[in-house]
């Protein structure tokens, strides 16, 4: 018989609870007061209903970054999930190579976003950065500034440097956590690596690997910083993300209400998708 | 205990109630008539107005509810037509964002007002509580 769920143990997050208020969800609740409301400044409102969510759902430019931000999630998902798996089966277990490992895997995620792109937009420039200079020497054109598929790579790349790491710790954490009975065991039985990777690393790995993921699509799919050091966007829109799109309409146009309404919908699209990914991912996790 | 915790959860109650009367009571004058769009606090930088100040009240007691539910009633999780483990709580929670996406829909293919919407989200979440 299945024993019941006693919820009173939420009582505890409370203190949390009013701290997450105060930084959370009373901005949240200011944003929604802002999008069903028009103002020219000085603190004075006027009722506009939901005449901004229209305005949004039907622009062609927000439906365009927002289909440049999910194919962006997509590829560093694509690349960042697999290659951290890789380096963490890859990584020495013990010893002081692991502790270098470790220390060096680290390095990059101690880097402040903006420095990150400030990094890569001095190692892409074909005058005085190393990338730009070797590739060009190399014959091969590369230019982020003017072309837009450069700074895609530039972009991605960037972003598989600065991040992979986390995915790689993560993993190699899950790796740490498996008892040798299990390897032992598969060795007796014959296993190919393979089968050790399918059978006993990657499910052991699933808890750590649903945080990574998780965490990987929410902060791709809220990139800001890097790419507006780098292209700031450009060139043209190219790589205009939703949140460069957003800062620009509600900083740079000052247009709050419907910079509001741009941001609500943002978030219940990155709630709908770390739902599905969380629900997805723990699915073979729950017993019947 | 139980009885305490139904007194405790009957004065939030009392308290969610008089929080709605006071709303209305908030809600500005214009031309001898109560303007329900008009700012409850007039030059405060939250731009307060009754429909948003009623929606964030109605989240509220939900959650007050169901946590009062979730304590009164204990219940098992159990798995529906989305063959995921669901308690009451996340039913609300996929009523709510699925609400939310179906009042967009409405409002991007449809246009305004958004009634038929909302109507389309509650057959969701009565669809959700009784299937999922």
């Amino acid at each position: 018989m299945d024993k019941p769920l006693n919820n009173r143990a939420w009582f505890l997050v409370l203190p949390v609870l009013a701290l997450v208020a105060f930084s959370a969800v009373l901005p949240l609740m200011t944003v929604v007061n802002y999008s069903v409301q028009d103002t020219f400044g000085g603190n004075q409102f006027f009722w506009a209903g939901l005449e901004w969510f229209e305005e949004v759902i039907h622009s062609d430019r927000i439906r365009a970054a927002l289909g440049r931000q999910i194919l962006f999630s997509a590829i560093i998902l694509a690349i960042e999930i697999p290659l951290g798996i890789f380096v963490a089966l890859n990584m020495p277990k013990k010893g002081v190579w692991a502790s270098f490992c470790l220390v060096l895997m680290a390095l990059p995620l101690l880097i402040p976003w903006n420095v990150v792109g400030t990094i890569w937009q001095v190692f892409g420039r074909v005058d005085i950065g190393l990338l730009g200079y070797a590739l060009s020497s190399l014959g091969i054109d590369y230019n982020y500034v003017n072309d837009p598929i450069d700074a895609w790579v530039t972009v991605i790349v960037m972003d598989v440097w600065h991040w992979t790491s986390l995915v790689a710790l993560l993993c190699y954490a899950g790796l740490q956590s498996i008892p040798d009975a299990y390897y032992q065991a598969a060795r007796i039985d014959q296993a190919s690596r393979w089968k050790v990777f399918r059978y006993i690393e990657l499910p052991k790995m699933q808890g750590v690997l649903l945080i990574a993921v998780l965490l990987r699509f929410m902060d791709s799919f809220m990139i800001y910083t890097e790419p507006f050091v780098v292209t700031g966007g450009g060139p043209g829109n190219a790589t205009t993300f939703l949140s460069i799109d957003l800062v620009k309409m509600a900083v740079g146009q000052f247009d709050l209400g419907p910079a509001a309404a741009f941001s609500l919908i943002y978030f219940l699209v990155i709630l709908l998708i770390s739902f599905v990914f969380y629900t997805v991912m723990t699915k073979e996790q729950e017993t019947p | 205990m139980r009885r305490s915790i139904n007194t405790g959860f009957t004065i939030l109650g009392l308290i969610w109630l008089g929080l709605i009367f006071w709303l209305t009571t908030q809600v500005p004058v214009r031309d001898e008539a109560k303007d329900w769009f008009g700012g409850l606090d007039p030059g405060g930088w939250m731009a307060w107005v009754f429909p948003t100040a009623l929606f964030f009240t109605i989240i509220a007691g939900l959650l007050i509810l169901f946590t009062w539910l979730a304590i009164r009633f204990p219940e098992t999780p159990c798995k529906g037509s989305l063959g995921i483990m669901t308690t009451r709580g996340d039913r609300l929670f996929i009523s709510l964002l699925g609400s939310a996406f179906i009042c967009l829909i409405w409002l991007g293919v449809m246009g305004m007002p958004v009634w038929g919407g909302l109507a389309v989200a509650l057959i969701y979440a009565a669809a959700v509580f009784r299937w999922v």
